[in-house]
């Protein structure tokens, strides 16, 4: 485009600077901050705050909950990846391959979950679960399981994997909309003369559907991994607190509670930086893992 | 996606025909799993919905049966005395001002980034891409601080623009793919009719990429009705409260009252309108996010 110089730069300036401002301000500067604040003994109550180099890495290293936190975290994320990939990936094959008349009623109710609040789920899920009045126990119980019927979020063996389920109830909706884009978008061709080479159903979902929709398959595990290990602990702070006994305690919510409840602000930061670099080498281990494997069509 | 079945099934008749039964039978059997997620999702919503009419009596009795009389007080006692009614305009304002800022700051730097060549783009869009990696968490502490100097804790302003700058990336992100897709010409074809880059931003860039704002606007607009953490740590008055700090002080009340019908006329009261504004605006919705997920 031919323009005159100064009137491009003035263009520029006025779409890149009052964004970047807002960004640097309201994100950058605290992460940066952040890091900061990790070398610190700090309550975040008083004015002062006295520099204690890496004594809060030191204590993090030899924090017993750590080590936990990060083993429920990575369960969390394995478990939701599994689920909601599994299950998205079916319903989005369902949706669009098979005939069938009622799609679309399947396709808007699926999303319903993604609308509403973390908070709004969590109280909700803790109903299901609860002991006495919830759903789970009292279906236990009326098929005559009654000694499996426990109080899921109190148990401490099952107190963790009852936080999969709400976590992937709340996630199909969005990841098998993003799958069902990528098989719409898959020319009608292939599959046509796949079914002419006599490819069976399975056949076609292995080769063709899976290939084929990899990017988006991809993105969304990427997408899960990163949302789970940066915000996995809202809904365990809605539902457990972290209990019983540190039980679904994850790094965020030993963050939270670290920094916002006991005023240990230094000792939250340092956790902070510790998610930060675990999300990071997560994300390049996986991108790592799931690169190429793209199928030019 | 029936019609492309379809079509394929008409070209090749004998063979669907020979699969037919057993076709159904699949057919059949896939249904079931669609039927019980379908249940899976509607059952604790349309319950959440009931419980709200319901008395603390019922709630107790027969947890999961119908209300035994519809008891409305509840919806009143929510939006008055839990504050709701507070916290559904705070939300409201944060919503809606928050997502039409996102979208004044993000679509010209999209477009900028997008279309735009100098110096420095591709390591600022790489930031952005980044900072979507970030763990907020850590921000948290120092935005705390931050807010409380700039006088915007216990503000919906503050918050406001907390979310702002943190859905900003996300934004770009789809953004940019969304416009990578619009011809060069055309902006070339306005340049020669003498338009400024600005209008040509907002004239013809703008309506071609509105599938994509839309998704974005939409995306961004849930996230912000929804978010919870953020604002339990940066409001602190009641009549400050946002819905899902609203709906939590209603359910820690319900500890100690035992107020469970005021608390599900309260969820009710969140769900409820974004589950109506989505089923009028779906098939953009769904358009937008099959065709974002293509583009992105």
């Amino acid at each position: 485009m031919v323009q005159p110089q100064r009137q491009r730069t003035f263009f520029l300036l006025i779409c890149l600077v009052p964004t970047l401002l807002l960004f640097v301000v309201f994100t950058v500067y605290p992460l940066f901050s952040g890091l900061y604040l990790s070398f610190f003994d700090w309550t975040g109550l008083s004015q002062h705050r006295t520099f204690v180099g890496l004594a809060n890495y030191d204590h993090l290293l030899h924090d017993p909950i750590i080590p936990k936190t990060i083993w429920h975290d990575y369960f969390l994320v394995l478990t939701k990846v599994i689920g909601i990939m599994v299950l998205s990936l079916f319903f989005a094959v369902a949706l669009t391959q098979l005939r069938i008349k009622e799609a679309p009623v399947y396709r808007i109710l699926f999303f319903f979950p993604n609308l509403m609040a973390v908070v709004v789920i969590g109280i909700l899920w803790s109903f299901i679960y609860n002991p006495d009045l919830g759903l789970i126990n009292a279906g236990l119980r009326a098929i005559g399981l009654d000694s499996w019927a426990r109080p899921w979020l109190g148990d401490q063996q099952w107190a963790l994997p009852s936080l999969v389920l709400p976590s992937v109830w709340a996630g199909i909706g969005l990841f098998m909309l993003m799958l069902m884009g990528g098989i719409l978008n898959v020319p009608k061709e292939i599959y046509q003369s796949a079914r002419i080479d006599g490819a069976s159903e399975w056949q076609q979902f292995w080769h063709l559907t899976i290939p084929l929709v990899w990017p988006q398959i991809r993105n969304s595990v990427l997408y899960i991994v990163i949302t789970t290990l940066n915000g996995s602990f809202i809904i365990v702070q809605i539902m457990t607190q972290g209990g019983p006994n540190n039980a679904t305690q994850v790094m965020g919510s030993y963050l939270y509670q670290q920094a916002f409840q006991q005023f240990h602000f230094g000792y939250g930061a340092a956790i902070g930086v510790m998610i930060l670099i675990l999300s990071l080498i997560t994300v390049l281990l996986l991108q790592w893992l799931m690169r190429g494997k793209r199928f030019e069509y | 996606m029936a019609s492309r079945a379809e079509a394929a099934g008409a070209a090749y008749p004998n063979k669907v025909r020979s699969h037919s039964i057993g076709e159904r039978l699949v057919q059949g059997g896939l249904r079931i799993p669609l039927v019980l997620w379908a249940i899976a999702v509607l059952f604790p919503i349309l319950w959440t919905i009931l419980a709200g009419f319901k008395s603390n009596g019922d709630i107790y009795a027969d947890p999961w049966g119908l209300p035994t009389t519809w008891n409305i007080q509840n919806f009143a006692d929510a939006w008055t005395t839990g504050s709701i009614g507070h916290a559904f305009v705070n939300s409201a304002i944060v919503t809606v001002l928050g997502t039409l800022l996102t979208l004044l700051l993000a679509i010209p730097t999209s477009y900028a980034l997008e279309r735009v060549p100098f110096r420095g783009n591709r390591v600022l869009y790489n930031i952005y891409l980044a900072a979507m990696m970030i763990p907020q968490a850590l921000g948290w502490i120092p935005l705390f601080m931050l807010l409380n100097t700039l006088h915007l804790l216990d503000s919906i302003w503050g918050l406001l623009l907390v979310y702002t700058a943190t859905q900003i990336p996300f934004s770009i992100f789809i953004l940019t793919g969304f416009m990578g897709t619009i011809p060069r010409e055309l902006e070339e074809a306005a340049a020669v009719d003498g338009l400024s880059p600005l209008r040509t931003l907002w004239q013809v860039i703008a309506p071609l990429a509105m599938s994509g704002i839309i998704t974005v606007a939409i995306m961004d607009a849930i996230n912000y009705w929804n978010e919870y953490f953020m604002a339990l740590i940066f409001l602190q008055s009641p009549e400050h409260y946002t819905l899902g700090v609203g709906i939590n002080y209603l359910a820690e009340t319900a500890q100690y009252t035992n107020a469970w019908g005021t608390l599900f006329a309260g969820l009710t009261i969140a769900i409820v309108p974004v589950i109506v504004l989505y089923a009028i605006f779906q098939r953009r919705i769904t358009e937008g996010l099959t065709e974002g997920a293509v583009k992105g």
